[in-house]
């Protein structure tokens, strides 16, 4: 007897998202799959945006999904993020102490 | 026999109506296309233009309007003034007739309507004036514009811009049809003359032509010289329709008059604020787009919707912190977006000009600048790729313009924030809290799917950039593009530039 197959387990299906990365001036749409992971869809978002628009900085990249941070090796469907839905993509810049 | 005196007949014939006896009134003048609503079928005997004119004043006017606008053409045509306009104005005249040439159509429509369904003689007398006036600006507006056609492709889009699926033409009809088309003719008498035309169009049509004149484009100055000098007599419809409405009705004047003058200023951003304040050479400029807004727009309605006992619209303070930021950031989308449009913008962005934009936007470096400096700098290092888009903007389900607004937080943070609604089993987005609000509120009626939407519904095929590009009607000879990277990047070359998407920097 198997156990229920979870939604890691069914195949990736598409996400598409209204995400925008850090200070650029627009949303834009990027599309992400169900297994992409948050650092998947940080390099995603910022593939449209960093050093085009919006200078690159040399710090980690995280997902912010309804006010919370998600930790980059979680995925898609882990973070329960559903097509449209909105993201920020941010830089992770140490507080200076 | 000796002709009547005007004074003897106007009055009867600027007001014929008579009692319905074969049918009912509500069989003539039918509630979906007349909209009275709360207001009782005889509380618009009252309705009274100000300014009277008879069919022979009228064409006699007329006549010698079009023959003075038509004559200044003639004499122009010979002339090599174009070849000398510069290419950035030149985009605001292509966007103007892409833009305007057949919403002037859609107002024909509107006045149409209004003649027909008006629900008193004089109204339906003075729309009759409106369709024509409507009909002259249709006619002038493509002539003008079809005229450079044969000079430079782009001029092609004065007739065909609106009936493709691009998405500023999306984001127009969008605006016109609910302004024009799908309402009924009291809410259309608000939203068309009362709003859009005592207002909006002084934007487009007297600011402009301070600056094509200042350009040199005195043939389209003439054009909407000539255009605007209608105005002042139809648009008259609205006051008095308002006048009626709010006494039985303010709640919904105040709604009707409320949301067009937001629908208004989104898309007259998009419009008139990338003419006035990047499009326009520096030396040529009179004033902010800011700066008219205060002067003409924002005054006068404030004493228009006071006059009539209305209250400043609930989302007042967001719209005049959109002042500082909207325009800027629609004029960035469609530079970036350059290849969707059918105008070649202008970046504008040297050193003198963002010296001009940071006096009169003080957050204008905070908010915009830096984008900008990295597109310089990608241009300086020969990028010119890295500042094209692969994806697609996020388009407002209610305005259908980018989700580009910036608010800046307490903490003094400015960033672009969502603002979502769930309804019907799906998420919207909205660019703005106002425009989330009128959405709600309309969304029987405002519910058009967005460029984005038909994306992702499978409409646009192939799914790519060459298959978008196909869906708006964009050809290769068409596609905007900046028309001197030079004069704007130049002021940077060979300063130092990191974190670009070319360099390992780039990379964490």
């Amino acid at each position: 007897m198997t156990a229920e197959p979870g939604p890691e387990d069914r195949p990736p299906e598409l996400v598409p998202l209204n995400a925008v990365f850090a200070t650029d001036f627009v949303q834009i749409l990027v599309p992400v799959t169900t297994a992409n992971t948050m650092a998947e869809v940080a390099a995603a978002v910022a593939y449209h945006v960093e050093g085009k628009r919006v200078r690159a900085l040399p710090y980690e990249k995280v997902v912010i999904y309804q006010g919370e941070r998600l930790p980059a090796e979680m995925t898609v469907a882990a973070a329960g993020i559903k097509p449209l839905d909105h993201i920020a993509v941010e830089y992770d810049i140490p507080e200076r102490s | 026999m000796a002709l009547l005196k005007r004074e003897e007949w106007q009055g009867f014939v600027r007001d014929v109506d008579w009692s319905y006896s074969y049918v009912d009134d509500e069989a003539v003048y039918p509630e979906w296309h007349s909209g009275t609503g709360k207001v009782p079928r005889e509380a618009w005997l009252a309705w009274e233009e100000s300014y009277k004119v008879s069919y022979p004043e009228y064409v006699a006017t007329q006549r010698e309007k079009e023959a003075a606008a038509y004559a200044v053409k003639a004499a122009l045509q010979r002339s090599s003034v174009w070849e000398g306009l510069d290419e950035g104005w030149k985009s605001a005249t292509k966007m103007h007739f892409g833009g305007v040439s057949l919403s002037e159509y859609a107002a024909v429509l509107a006045e149409l309507k209004m003649a027909r369904f008006g629900l008193n003689g004089a109204w339906r007398n003075m729309a009759v004036f409106g369709q024509l006036d409507e009909l002259r600006h249709t006619s002038i507006t493509t002539f003008f514009g079809h005229e450079f056609i044969s000079r430079d492709p782009q001029y092609d889009w004065t007739q065909k811009a609106f009936q493709t699926n691009d998405w500023v033409a999306i984001s127009l009809r969008n605006l016109f049809d609910a302004m024009m088309s799908s309402a009924n003719v009291v809410d259309i008498a608000l939203q068309l003359p009362l709003v859009f035309e005592t207002g909006f169009t002084n934007l487009q049509f007297v600011a402009l032509a301070a600056d094509a004149l200042a350009s040199g484009d005195v043939n389209f100055a003439n054009m909407i010289s000539s255009i605007q000098t209608d105005e002042a007599r139809h648009s008259q419809q609205g006051g008095p329709t308002l006048e009626i409405l709010v006494e039985y009705d303010p709640v919904r004047a105040q709604w009707v008059v409320d949301k067009t003058f937001w629908a208004s200023a989104r898309a007259l951003a998009a419009l008139t604020g990338t003419s006035m304040d990047y499009y326009t050479p520096l030396e040529h400029r009179k004033q902010s787009y800011r700066e008219f807004m205060e002067e003409w727009i924002i005054d006068q309605f404030v004493r228009t919707v006071e006059q009539y006992g209305l209250k400043k619209p609930w989302y007042w303070d967001e719209f005049l912190q959109g002042l500082d930021i909207w325009h800027h950031a629609l004029h960035m989308g469609l530079w970036v977006w350059r290849p969707t449009i059918w105008w070649r913008p202008m970046a504008a962005v040297s050193r003198d000009e963002r010296a001009w934009l940071a006096e009169k936007y003080p957050n204008w470096e905070k908010v915009f600048g830096d984008k900008w400096d990295v597109i310089i700098d990608n241009v300086n290092a020969g990028h010119v790729p890295a500042t094209l888009p692969e994806t697609l903007p996020w388009l407002c389900s209610t305005c259908h313009l980018p989700c580009c607004n910036a608010t800046q937080s307490r903490g003094g943070t400015w960033r672009v924030r969502d603002f979502p609604l769930s309804y019907d089993g799906r998420t919207y987005h909205f660019c703005t809290k106002a425009c989330r609000q009128i959405f709600w509120k309309d969304r029987a009626n405002v519910n058009h799917l967005t460029l984005v939407d038909r994306f992702l519904a499978g409409q646009i095929q192939p799914m790519d950039v060459g298959g978008i590009l196909g869906y708006m009607g964009l050809t290769p000879d068409v596609m905007g593009d900046d028309p001197d990277y030079q004069a704007w990047t130049r002021d940077y070359a060979g300063r130092p530039a990191e974190g670009l998407a070319s360099t390992a920097a780039a990379q964490p």
